[in-house]
């Protein structure tokens, strides 16, 4: 009976579908309006960058590369994190206190009742759709060490923006509302993480490096495979340390989770 | 099972009470007394401002790590305004998502399933979608996914809102099963006679202090004494001199006597009625516990008034 619990991620991923086939249509539309909404940004950054031979060294494909792997990373990441980022909405409707109540993990809960597979399909199908437009072009050779350092790297990208909700969804527990701080904290350093961070200024560099690290998401990842000269402003070890900075936000975030959730108020009547 | 130590949260002040296993207890009060407060506070998902709550032996905290396997299973709460089933979902299969969320053997599953479909009314829509019933389906529904895990307690806000009198029936006769068994429930209702009928003991709130607790009987006889006899006389005039009644009205054969019946019982008054008339008919107003609730708001309007005269 202990080992039920992937029965149970399943029965939830069918109810999910379920809800969302309840009107086919849209739920097709919808995947292909996320793709079609950030491939819209990625074609006008597209030609954009035509007007220029590099962006601090960094070609079109490479550039693609880095938007891929930002895209990728995040059709992995809302599927078994939107009921972190969409936490808010969990609380106000009332069924996080149904969660409570139930003798299952919070977080086990919150993931599997929420996974957000349409949008997934569009943000993810976008990244697969950059990596195969720009892999062959940007001279990376791909080997067994390549595939495990690109593989791990997509995880650890995961687990980064996977820490940055679950500590946003935490906050939320003190401040009840945190749409502000994830306008802040998350999208607007998603918009710079498009690009190469060395293109801009230093506070920017350092706020993407120590403290919302999402150089650690693509940039770095994209170092080791492309070794850009921009990576010579940076310690080396940077390229391979994507996997354990994933890793140690993502336990901090779930410490600070654990800690918090005493302190957690049912949102009343 | 459940124990209160001077807890004061949003309008609840300095409310201790114990509520003892294997005992049904109803909690009444006006909108906004804070009934709703206590369930919440009861099961965790409310901490005390001060005091403590203990539930089930335990400091009545939000379950985390491994507290949630032990806590929930044990509790079964349904409140009036939380989603307790998908509404995407048949409600036979959200039955069989809470019985794998349980950790329900099969067997016991099915047997608890077919016995609460067929007590509550439920089996013959157990096909349709949540969504599409209506609001007294939904309720019967809802009432067996709570009882489904056989929880040592039992938290019900307003649990008979859209139900029908079968279906209050119903619920009536399972609780009083399952009380039997040593389940402890707490119910909050508006509906007094619902809770009359279930409840062993009752907590009475008033603007968020705990006005009153003890069986229903200790309280009609605290709080709302008074009976009403109503006599049609075949013939004869009642001798009331010795009688301890309050007040009566007389319109030819027809009496009404008011009395209070801590001092009198209607059989004395009866007997003694007996030996100077014949009787045609008689009937008893017994107060119900919405006679208390009014009289509860009387004195608070009487204690409004003394203050602004002083």
């Amino acid at each position: 009976m202990k080992n039920d619990t992937l029965h149970l991620a399943g029965v939830y991923t069918k109810t999910v579908m379920k809800s969302w086939f309840q009107y086919k249509v849209d739920a097709v539309l919808r995947s292909l309006a996320v793709f079609l909404r950030e491939a819209t940004g990625i074609i006008v950054i597209y030609f954009t960058l035509l007007k220029f031979d590099t962006l601090n060294g960094w070609n079109i494909y490479e550039m693609l590369f880095l938007f891929s792997l930002l895209f990728v990373t995040y059709g992995i990441l809302i599927i078994f994190f939107t009921g972190l980022r969409d936490f808010g909405g969990t609380v106000r409707s009332g069924n996080f206190d149904r969660f409570i109540l139930r003798p299952r993990g919070l977080l086990f809960q919150l993931i599997f009742c929420n996974a957000d597979w349409f949008a997934a399909i569009g943000h993810g199908g976008l990244g697969i759709v950059l990596f195969v437009i720009s892999a062959g072009k940007v001279g990376v050779v791909w080997n067994a060490a390549t595939i495990v350092y690109y593989l791990l790297a997509i995880v650890g990208g995961v687990l980064i923006q996977g820490a940055i909700f679950l500590f946003l969804a935490t906050l939320n527990i003190y401040l009840l509302e945190t749409n502000s701080l994830k306008e802040l904290f998350y999208w607007n350093m998603r918009k710079f993480a498009g690009y190469p961070i060395s293109i801009f200024h230093k506070s920017i560099q350092v706020i993407m490096i120590y403290v919302v690290p999402f150089a650690f998401v693509n940039y770095f990842p994209a170092q080791y495979l492309l070794r850009k000269s921009d990576m010579a402003q940076y310690p080396d070890i940077f390229m391979y340390l994507t996997p354990l900075v994933g890793g140690g936000m993502y336990l901090l975030a779930y410490a600070f989770w654990r800690f918090s959730i005493r302190y957690y108020k049912s949102s009343g009547n | 099972m459940i124990s209160f130590e001077k807890v004061s949260k949003f309008i609840l002040s300095e409310v201790s009470i114990h509520i003892p296993a294997g005992v049904t207890t109803g909690v009444i009060g006006v909108t906004g007394s804070g009934k709703t407060t206590l369930l919440k506070l009861a099961c965790g998902l409310l901490q005390p401002e001060r005091g403590s709550v203990y539930t089930l032996g335990r400091e009545a905290t939000i379950p985390s790590g491994r507290q949630t396997k032990l806590l929930p299973k044990e509790l079964g709460v349904l409140f009036a305004h939380l989603p307790l089933l998908q509404p995407e979902e048949s409600v036979r299969s959200n039955f069989q998502s809470r019985g794998l969320i349980y950790r329900m053997p099969k067997e016991r599953f099915w047997r608890e399933y077919h016995r609460l479909s067929e007590r509550l009314g439920f089996a013959e829509f157990q096909q349709e979608k949540v969504q599409t019933l209506s609001l007294g389906q939904r309720r019967r529904a809802e009432l067996g996914a709570v009882l489904l895990h056989q929880p040592k307690l039992l938290l019900l806000d307003e649990p008979t809102v859209g139900l029908d009198q079968n279906a209050k029936e119903a619920l009536r006769s399972l609780l009083e099963e399952r009380e039997a068994d040593g389940l402890t429930t707490v119910i909050t209702s508006h509906d007094m006679s619902d809770i009359a009928a279930v409840c062993g003991r009752i907590a009475v709130l008033n603007q968020g202090r705990l006005y009153a607790y003890g069986s229903r009987e200790l309280l009609l006889k605290k709080y709302a004494p008074v009976d009403v006899m109503q006599l049609t006389l075949r013939s004869g005039v009642p001798n009331l001199e010795d009688l301890p009644v309050k007040s009566y009205a007389a319109d030819n054969d027809k009496w009404m006597l008011i009395y209070d019946s801590n001092h009198i019982t209607s059989a004395e008054i009866l007997r003694t009625i007996l030996t100077t008339c014949s009787v045609q008919e008689v009937s008893i107003h017994k107060p119900d516990l919405e006679d208390v609730l009014m009289r509860i708001e009387q004195e608070k309007t009487e204690v409004t008034e003394e203050q602004g005269k002083t």
